[in-house]
């Protein structure tokens, strides 16, 4: 693996080699110097890869201003191979695709996301607010190019794309794997499942129907008391897609460009409009909003569920209120 | 995996306008005529939107103001409240500005045709309406008849006054309307909006009611129309929000599973009632 | 013409005026926008028919109020700059003795030759139009903040946390090194910088419109704190909204 990754770097398959890396006592996505810096046994980095996709800030376009304005498209994308992306982090992007590609495609996310080379790697230590196990994220079938899967003293790579097929045989030294081996990949995630400390009682099917009868359901006022309205949870969240637009001139006066930026609906002037009004004016009234959203509105719309249980939301909550699973189970149980 | 569709690189990117017509119409309010600068039509339907791009400044949804049967040039009619809208009310005949859209579902025009048509105009919600009642009245053959209520605060914040005056006049078009509070001058109706219920005269089954106005005055509407026996799926009413990206994408105008943008800003009361943040 | 701006100083350290005049190659392409007619720390001639007046420093003695107000008649826009002039700032925490006590402990036996009031935010004597707190200043929220003047457009001020530009600077959580923060109730605008030095939140930019308080104190109790330790926390730059209370 230290060999594929180096490799990888050394005769710049890609213009970025990103990879998991340890950053203070966490992890984070960033670009590898060498294969010695990637860490493919972690629990959960701190922002999800959807970074490379959709940028924390991003040029949308450039323009000249004066008598007669101009504008200038940006969209810019380097070549990526981004290394050790879970399995949920996967099924996320999915989810992001169907959100950026399918209806009014973004021109800005597509480049970036054609561009990308995506290496998997199944997560064997979970943290402990994940519930990957109860939403079926903690492995995936599809996403990836490459799917790499730690058996010990080797790798398992699944070949995910005919891109991935020819990034491991022009960079890779591999051979077909044993019985035995394949066996010891199934063992090992197997293993994984049982390390959740976190778990939904009840299928991922369930939560659309359960949220459809719970709008009114005293759980979500009293859930989100302690809220703090400080975004940390959809900051961190791979399926968050939601972002602000503004503009942003030079000193000369006399250009700018217009730029996005994350923003949250979790944030007090998220819904608010030029005449004051503010449609979700309390923390219970965005607090239900994120639930729905990730366990109703982006099912019915996309056909995939919001969530995807990596647990970043509930380790990053300090008022321990953002985990679904808490609010999916609460709501079950009243 | 990723779909193969060609993105429009038009999706973020506005197109250049001109304004070729800057006119005064209350104290606040103005009307914006403009031209593309690529010589196409705006091609857009009563009750959708634009985003108007000032540079440097932003990017603001506003309704169109102008029926699409008027070739050549289309008009936004805009009270000055935030950033963009502040700024182009400091704009003269001859600046550019830019324009993505148009977006939004607009007004069922479809199912209007053959019926009659109601329409209730709170203040500014004037703006968007005038498009469809001129759309109406320059395909009036298409329609049964039309009604249009208008209310604002005081005489001082009419909008539109030649035009409610020749709706005024007109035979094919019955035009009532009231303000909040009187002044010495005025000699029409005084009232809120919906005391001009009592004023006319509707076959409800055969009626689309159409309101447009401040949040605070759908619920009297609706009420209004209820009560007359509209059914609600022929009760029309339009949605503000906080349109951001008019494509779906930046989350900040959703309602529930809603995103106005997209299936909005235009919805039948019936929907509206399975929408639980939406009035 | 050029819009005529100025910088005036009250009770603090100047180094917001510093902290402006350090931008060296914007101050330069600023000079280009608009004439700078009164700045104290960095030139000597003055005039007195500016539009635009920058205040920095808290307001501490009878002497400030009649010049703020005097300014404020004059300045169609004036803008707090600093922690000081914005919250009261540090200048607050003598709000917390008397002030006879206060100007025995600064002047000794000098004290009787002086004069002082509680410190207080500009605000909290002249009507301002935009607040940037931040100690010292943001020189890059200083800029953007004139630049939106110039443009005519009401400059973007945060409302929301540092917690959200911390995690957007993928920083680890002040709490899970097992520190403590006010980041969860502060205005955002600083980019989270001292976190990503190294440090924890202070506070400096002051409070969100809406900040949970309660369940940011619960959070820092949870943490080890004390009601008394949490109070100073909040006091460093807020002790102002705890008197004005």
């Amino acid at each position: 693996m230290i060999n594929f990754v180096d490799t990888l770097i050394e005769k710049k398959a890609a213009e970025e080699i990103v990879g998991v890396k340890a950053s203070d006592s966490k992890y984070i996505f960033g670009k590898l110097a060498n294969a010695g810096e990637l860490c493919l046994n972690y629990d959960v980095t701190l922002l999800p890869p959807k970074k490379y996709f959709l940028p924390q800030r991003e040029t949308v376009f450039k323009f000249k201003l004066g008598d007669k304005p101009s504008l200038e498209p940006v969209a810019e994308a380097k070549s990526t191979i981004l290394i050790g992306v879970h399995p949920y982090d996967i099924k996320a992007i999915e989810l992001c695709d169907a959100v950026f590609t399918t209806i009014n495609p973004d021109p800005n996310y597509l480049l970036k996301r054609d561009k990308a080379t995506i290496i998997g790697t199944d997560c064997l230590s979970p943290n402990p607010k994940a519930f990957c196990a109860s939403l079926d994220t903690a492995t995936t079938e599809s996403g990836f190019d490459l799917m790499l899967t730690d058996i010990g003293d080797s790798y398992v790579v699944a070949i995910g794309t005919a891109k991935g097929d020819k990034l491991l045989k022009k960079y890779a030294k591999t051979r077909e794997a044993t019985q035995s081996e394949l066996a010891g990949r199934d063992g090992q995630r197997k293993k994984a499942l049982g390390e959740y400390k976190v778990s939904l009682n009840m299928s991922p099917e369930e939560i659309p129907g359960l949220l459809e009868v719970s709008w009114g359901s005293p759980v979500f006022k009293e859930k989100s008391e302690p809220c703090l309205s400080c975004g940390s949870c959809v900051m961190v969240c791979p399926t968050c897609v939601c972002f602000d637009v503004q503009d942003d001139v030079a000193f000369t006066l006399d250009k700018g460009e217009r730029y996005r930026q994350w923003d949250g609906c979790m944030l007090v002037d998220f819904a608010k409009v030029a005449t004051g009004e503010n449609f979700r004016d309390d923390k219970e009234k965005r607090f239900r909003h994120r639930m729905y959203r990730k366990g109703k509105y982006l099912q019915e719309r996309y056909g995939k569920l919001g969530c995807v249980g990596c647990g970043r939301c509930a380790l990053a909550c300090l008022a321990q209120i953002a985990s679904p699973a808490e609010t999916f189970n609460l709501l079950k149980a009243s | 995996m990723v779909m193969q569709l060609t993105p429009k690189a038009s999706l973020h990117l506005p197109r250049l306008a001109e304004l070729v017509r800057v006119e005064s119409l209350a104290q606040r309010e103005k009307v914006f005529e403009l031209k593309l600068k690529d010589g196409e039509e705006l091609g857009h339907k009563p009750g959708q939107f634009v985003e108007v791009s000032l540079f440097g400044i932003g990017e603001a949804p506003i309704s169109i103001s102008s029926s699409p049967t008027k070739k050549g040039s289309f008009e936004l009619a805009i009270r000055a409240t935030g950033n963009v809208t502040n700024a182009l009310h400091r704009l003269d005949k001859g600046a550019t500005v830019g324009i993505r859209g148009p977006f939004g579902n607009g007004f069922p025009l479809d199912e209007f045709r053959g019926k009659d048509v109601l329409v209730v105009a709170g203040g500014l919600g004037l703006f968007p309406l005038r498009s469809l009642i001129n759309y109406i009245r320059d395909n009036r053959a298409d329609f049964g008849r039309l009604t249009v209520l208008f209310g604002c605060r005081a005489p001082a914040e009419r909008l539109f006054c030649d035009e409610l005056c020749k709706w005024q006049d007109c035979k094919d078009t019955e035009f009532l309307e009231t303000v909040d509070v009187g002044d010495d001058s005025w000699t029409g109706s005084v009232g809120v909006i919906t005391t001009l219920f009592l004023k006319i005269d509707i076959e409800p089954s055969n009626t689309y009611a159409v309101a447009v106005g401040p949040p605070i005055m759908y619920r009297f509407v609706i009420a209004e129309c209820v009560k007359k026996g509209i059914p609600e799926d022929q009760i029309i009413l339009s949605l503000e929000r906080r349109m951001k990206c008019g494509v779906g994408k930046c989350g900040h105008c959703q309602i529930n599973n809603v995103y106005v943008c997209q299936e909005g800003p235009v919805f039948t009361y019936a929907e509206l009632k399975q929408l639980k943040e939406a009035v | 013409m050029k819009p005529k701006i100025a910088f005036f100083d009250f009770t603090g350290c100047e180094g917001c005026q510093l902290e402006v005049l350090n931008f060296e190659t914007e101050i330069l392409d600023l000079l280009n926008q608009v004439d700078i007619v009164n700045f104290r720390e960095a030139m000597t001639e003055r005039e007195d028919n500016y539009e635009i007046a920058f205040i920095d420093g808290a307001i501490s003695t009878e002497s400030d109020v009649a010049r703020i107000k005097a300014i404020r008649d004059q300045a169609k826009v004036l803008v707090a700059i600093g922690s000081c002039s914005s919250l009261g700032g540090v200048n607050c925490l003598k709000n917390f003795y008397s002030m006879d006590e206060v100007l025995k402990i600064v002047y000794g036996k000098d004290a009787e030759y002086y004069n002082t009031i509680p410190a207080r935010p500009v605000s909290a004597v002249v009507p301002v139009d935009y607040s940037i707190a931040q100690c010292p200043v943001n020189r890059y929220e200083f800029i953007k903040v004139t630049k939106a003047l110039l443009l005519g457009k009401k400059p973007e001020i945060p409302n929301y946390p540092v917690c959200v530009e911390c995690k957007l600077a993928e920083n680890v959580c002040v709490f899970d090194k097992g520190q403590t923060c006010l980041g969860p109730v502060t205005r955002a605008g600083c980019g989270a910088i001292c976190i990503t030095q190294g440090r924890h939140c202070w506070g400096c930019r002051g409070l969100v419109d809406e900040p949970n308080t309660d369940s940011e104190k619960e959070i820092l109790k949870e943490h080890g704190l004390t009601v008394e330790d949490i109070l100073k926390k909040f006091r460093i730059y807020d002790g102002w909204l705890e008197v004005a209370k």
